[in-house]
Parts: structure tokens; C-alpha cells; sequence
């Protein structure tokens, strides 16, 4: 954590019934960055993410995070760092049989023992800042996909996460939607600097969020850098996927 | 960092972090308790989470605390109270509004079942003669389902009713040496009664529960929008087939529990109270009159469309998520249940007294 970095991977090997998924990966998050982690379909982003996070375990290699190698640890451990991270997943996650606000207060209530009223008021600040006051009451059946991103966003920020993943945030959404959903992004980065580390495809966003990207193809690292360094790497693949191609 | 200065003093330095709050709480509680003059002194917080700060903002309302901050942190304290200070209209209502809604709830579900209703029994009787708009042979492929499938769990279930019903009974008349009577009591029990509840109770469980499931997730999962887009009535597609199915095959099963139990009585007679078989078959033709069949198949008809339209209720009116489907299907078995027997009551009622 010392050299400003919040996340290192070192040869990461993984796969699933003897396919390998991901092959040899080494990659480090700086402290407020926005990490995008990007690739085609099936390359090994959300296995990584899950990685990560610590909802698979790897074959080899090893995984810090905040300077502390979390294969290591045991489940109390490894629980103390899950409360430094937010995790917001591709559908958003949200307990369907709870309204808004019972989401959010979820790990409020369960990691703390804040009385009713502030865990009320935490609540709706956080609403405030995803611009979703009026969903207080509602249920999740009752917004619309990027309201119910906003709310699984309020969710995974409520603890104050150092680290926030996000599962293809823009996925469904249309192109406004999105950008305000970018927008919000880079605003939690400023304000409550947090690290976030994205899995997209969106070529849009990308180039609006992105601090440095990861390039994954065929679980195998092909490019880490930012994407200025992307474009004069001349590296087919990605010139491909950025429509770089050369005229 | 916390630490107690001195008796009155709370001091906190350096990162007031989430995980800190707990045992800073702890401290104030404290502190509330035991102290007259008490002090939290924050001015050397250099920074404050989230939750620190609301946990803040929530005791600087607590006048007897002397509270010392730095302008940093007053600032973001100042700032949550302005984010978080917005009122969401919920509606906190007083007793007799809560049973006002509690009771107009009622009458509104009653309201919109009946109308329900009546639109199932109008798809199911035109569904009778024009098969357009179901599906092909989804009558039948109900029919097996609620019927066929059930033989097992309700012949057996009625055996052993009627068994245990017949040897309780077959206790007391033995006093008497009214032996014979065991049969006048088994034949009215389970054709009047026993038969059309049981079989009905069981098949709440089974199908009742299952309707609304069925049409619930449907709803849920917006098929039943799909449907209606198609030009398809979800009640002449998804019900009307249970509707037609189930009015036939409950007063079979019906039929089939009351011949079952009376066996079970039968069993008894034979072997307990060494009743002959001609004795048991003449006294059973005595009792059993085409007037006690007519009740009991009315019952079970009644009791099928009790099933059939309370499951579908629960299915349509379901809201939310996943667990709702679960609680549509407990309470449409939890209903039923009730209407059926109370059904049974004003029947048993308006027959025997031949109102």
C-alpha cells in the first residue's frame, strides 16, 4: 500500500475444468484510480473480477490487496478487507422482497449498531448523491434499470468502500443514462476518493473514466497502460476494439 | 484514535474510520450516563467517515454535550446534515386510520376477487364450447396433472381417515351393542363430510398452491404481459383450462375418497366388531341415498372453484420480487383452506336443517 498501490496480482493462473482463463496475469491498481479492465466477450474480465473479490480462488499466483496477500487469510480476515470494498454487480443485486432503503441498510445494519435515525439519515444522503431521493419507499421492482444501478451504487458506497468493482455498469443502459452514470463515477472519485475498477465494453465511457486499462485476451494480459500509451502501442487487437484501425 | 482524557472527556484523533464507531459509542453512551459536564473534543480528526460523520451530526442535537470540532470537520457535518435533512413522505397513520385501511384493504380484495371472478367464469363456460384462445389439449394435460396425480395421496390419505374415524367410534357403539350403526356413521361421515374436505384440503395444497405460483411467477416475469400483446386473454390461456380441469376431477377424487373411506370403515366392521360382509353391504344401501352423493359432489364443485379462483387471485395480485411468489402461494393454501371449510359449514348447516 506504501508504493500507492491498493491492488497487486501476480501471476495469476485460473480456469475451470482444465481450460485455463486466465493465463499468468500480473497487474497493479494505483490509490484513486479508474481501472478499467477490458477485452472481448470471454476473455476472462468478470473471472478476474471474481478473483479479485475473492468469490473464486485461483490456481496460482498471488492477490493483495491493501498490501495484504488475501489467499492467506482466513474468513475473518479476509471479511475485515470485504468491508473496505463495494462490489456492484451487472443486474445490480438488489433484495427484491426489500424497498430501497432496507437495501441499503443492509450492511448498516448488520456491521454496525448506529440507531434507526442515523442509519435513516446515512441513507438518505446517500440517495441524495445518486440523485435518487424519491426512491426512498420504493421497491426494486418498481425503478428502472439505471435507477436500480444508482441504488446498488448508494448500496456499495454506504460503508465508505476504498475500493468500489463495478460489473459492466453501462450494460443496458442508453447512452444518457450512462453518461450521467459516468459522470456520477468520476464525481465518487473526487469526492470520497475512492479506487474504483471497472469491467466495460463501452467504448464511450471508457475514454471518459479511464485513468489506465487492462487489455485481456484469451486470459492472457496483451496491454496495461493508459490509453494514450494503447494507441501508440500499435497492437492490432486493440486498435481493432478502439477503431484505430490504420487507414 | 479514542481515548478517555480525563472523567468528562471523549477525545478522538488522528482517522475517525467506519470501523470505529462502535467502540466510540460505546464511550458516549458512557459518557451520557455518567457525566454532568460532558466534553467530546474532535478538533484533531483529520479525517471522518461517513458514518462517523452521521453518528456526529446525530449527538451535536444532544445539547448537553460539548462538542469541539475542527472547521474541516463542522463543515462535512454541516454538509450531511443538508444532504441527509429531506423528509420522504411516509405515512405514519394513526389507529383508526390503520383499520380503516385494514378493513377498506379487505373489502377492495373482496371487491376485485369477485369481479375476478366472474371474468374467470365467463372465459371458463365460453372456453366450454370454443376451444379458441387455450391452449391444445392443455384440459387434458391439467386433468392428469391435478387428477391423475393426486389418485395416490388422496386414496390413501382417505383409507386411513376412515380407518381410524370407524375405529374410534367402532369403541363406543361396541358399549352399546350397536355394532351396526358403525356403518350409518362412516357412510354419512365421509360422503357429507369427510370426503369433500379432505380431498379439497389436499388438493389446496397441492394444486391451489401451484396455480398461484404458477401465475404469479408469470406475472413477474411480464409472460402474462406477452400474452395479453399476443391477443391472448392470460385468464382464457392460463385459467380456464385449471378452471374446466379441476371442476371435473375434484368430484372424481371426491368419489373416489368416499368409496376409499368407507372401505376403511369396512376394514373395521370386518375385523373389530365382527360385522359380516352382507351385513356392512345391505346397511351401507340402506344409508347411503342419491341425496347424500348430490351434497357431496355440489361440495366438491364448489370447493374446486373455491381452489381455483383463490389460487388465481393471489397469482395476479402478487408484487415484488421472488419471495413474493412463495408468500402468493402460502396464502392462496391458507385462504382456500378457510373458505373451503367455511363453505362446508353453511352447506352442512343449509342441508341438515333443509333450509
Amino acid at each position: 500500500m506504501d508504493n500507492g498501490n491498493v491492488i497487486e496480482i501476480r501471476d495469476l493462473t485460473a480456469g475451470f475444468d482444465g481450460r485455463t482463463v486466465l493465463d499468468n496475469i500480473s497487474l497493479e491498481v494505483r490509490r484513486n484510480e479508474i481501472f478499467v479492465i477490458l477485452g472481448s466477450s470471454g476473455g476472462g474480465k468478470t473471472t478476474l473480477l471474481k478473483h479479485i473479490i475473492g468469490l473464486l480462488r485461483p490456481e496460482k499466483g498471488s492477490i493483495n490487496i491493501f498490501g495484504k496477500n488475501t489467499l492467506e487469510m482466513n474468513d475473518d480476515e479476509f471479511e475485515s478487507i470485504l468491508k473496505r470494498i463495494g462490489m456492484l454487480f451487472q443486474g445490480g443485486a438488489l433484495l427484491n422482497s426489500m424497498e430501497v432503503w432496507e437495501n441499503i441498510a443492509i450492511p448498516l445494519e448488520q456491521h454496525t449498531d448506529l440507531e434507526d435515525e442515523v442509519i435513516h439519515r446515512i441513507i438518505r444522503q446517500k440517495l441524495s448523491l445518486v440523485n435518487l431521493r424519491d426512491a426512498y419507499y420504493l421497491l426494486p421492482s418498481e425503478l428502472s434499470g439505471g435507477m436500480k444501478k444508482r441504488v446498488s451504487l448508494a448500496r456499495a458506497i454506504v460503508m465508505d468502500p476504498e475500493i468500489l468493482f463495478f460489473d459492466e455498469p453501462s450494460a443496458g443502459l442508453d447512452p444518457i443514462t450512462s453518461a450521467d452514470l459516468d459522470r456520477l463515477i468520476l464525481e465518487l472519485k473526487k469526492k470520497l476518493g475512492i479506487t474504483l475498477v471497472i469491467v466495460t465494453h463501452e467504448l464511450e465511457s471508457i475514454k471518459r473514466i479511464a485513468d489506465r486499462i487492462i487489455y485481456l485476451q484469451k486470459g492472457k494480459n496483451i496491454f496495461c497502460g493508459t490509453i494514450e500509451e494503447a494507441k501508440k502501442a500499435g497492437i492490432e487487437e486493440i486498435d481493432r476494439f478502439f477503431g484505430w484501425e490504420k487507414d | 484514535m479514542i481515548e478517555k482524557t480525563d472523567i468528562n472527556t471523549l477525545k478522538v484523533t488522528g482517522d475517525f474510520r467506519n470501523d470505529m464507531i462502535n467502540e466510540f459509542k460505546k464511550h458516549y453512551n458512557d459518557l451520557n450516563k455518567n457525566s454532568s459536564k460532558p466534553v467530546i473534543d474532535l478538533s484533531e480528526v483529520e479525517h471522518a467517515g461517513t458514518l462517523a460523520v452521521a453518528f456526529l451530526e446525530f449527538i451535536s442535537r444532544n445539547k448537553k454535550f460539548d462538542i469541539r470540532t475542527g472547521e474541516g470537520l463542522r463543515s462535512e457535518i454541516d454538509k450531511f446534515a443538508r444532504e441527509s435533512g429531506y423528509e420522504n413522505a411516509e405515512t405514519k397513520l394513526s389507529f383508526i386510520d390503520r383499520t380503516v385501511v385494514t378493513v377498506s384493504g379487505f373489502f377492495k380484495e373482496l371487491g376485485s376477487f369477485t369481479v375476478l371472478s366472474a371474468d374467470i367464469f365467463y372465459y371458463s363456460l365460453r372456453s366450454v364450447f370454443n376451444s379458441s384462445g387455450r391452449r391444445k389439449g392443455s384440459v387434458f394435460e391439467q386433468m392428469f396433472l391435478m387428477g391423475n396425480n393426486a389418485v395416490p395421496i388422496v386414496a390413501l390419505l382417505s383409507f386411513l381417515i376412515g380407518l381410524v374415524l370407524s375405529l374410534q367410534s367402532a369403541a363406543q357403539l361396541k358399549q352399546f351393542g350397536a355394532n351396526i350403526y358403525l356403518v350409518d356413521l362412516i357412510v354419512i361421515g365421509m360422503i357429507l363430510e369427510m370426503g369433500p374436505i379432505l380431498t379439497s384440503v389436499i388438493i389446496a395444497g397441492r394444486t391451489g398452491s401451484a396455480i398461484a405460483a404458477e401465475i404469479s411467477t408469470m406475472k413477474i416475469t411480464e409472460e402474462l404481459d406477452a400474452l395479453k400483446v399476443m391477443a391472448l386473454n392470460p385468464l382464457k390461456y392460463v385459467v380456464a383450462p385449471k378452471m374446466l380441469s379441476l371442476t371435473v376431477c375434484l368430484p372424481i377424487l371426491t368419489v373416489l375418497s368416499n368409496l376409499v373411506g368407507i372401505f376403511g370403515g369396512f376394514v373395521i366392521g370386518i375385523l373389530y366388531l365382527d360385522l359380516s360382509f352382507d351385513m356392512f353391504f345391505n346397511r351401507t344401501i340402506e344409508v347411503m341415498t342419491l341425496y347424500f352423493w348430490w351434497q357431496s359432489m355440489l361440495k366438491s364443485i364448489l370447493f374446486s372453484w373455491l381452489i381455483v379462483l383463490i389460487g388465481a387471485h393471489f397469482g395476479f395480485k402478487v408484487k415484488g420480487g421472488s419471495e413474493a411468489v412463495g408468500k402468493a402461494a402460502t396464502s392462496s393454501v391458507v385462504a382456500a383452506i378457510f373458505a373451503i371449510i367455511m363453505t362446508d359449514a353453511v352447506l352442512s348447516l343449509i342441508f341438515y336443517f333443509e333450509w
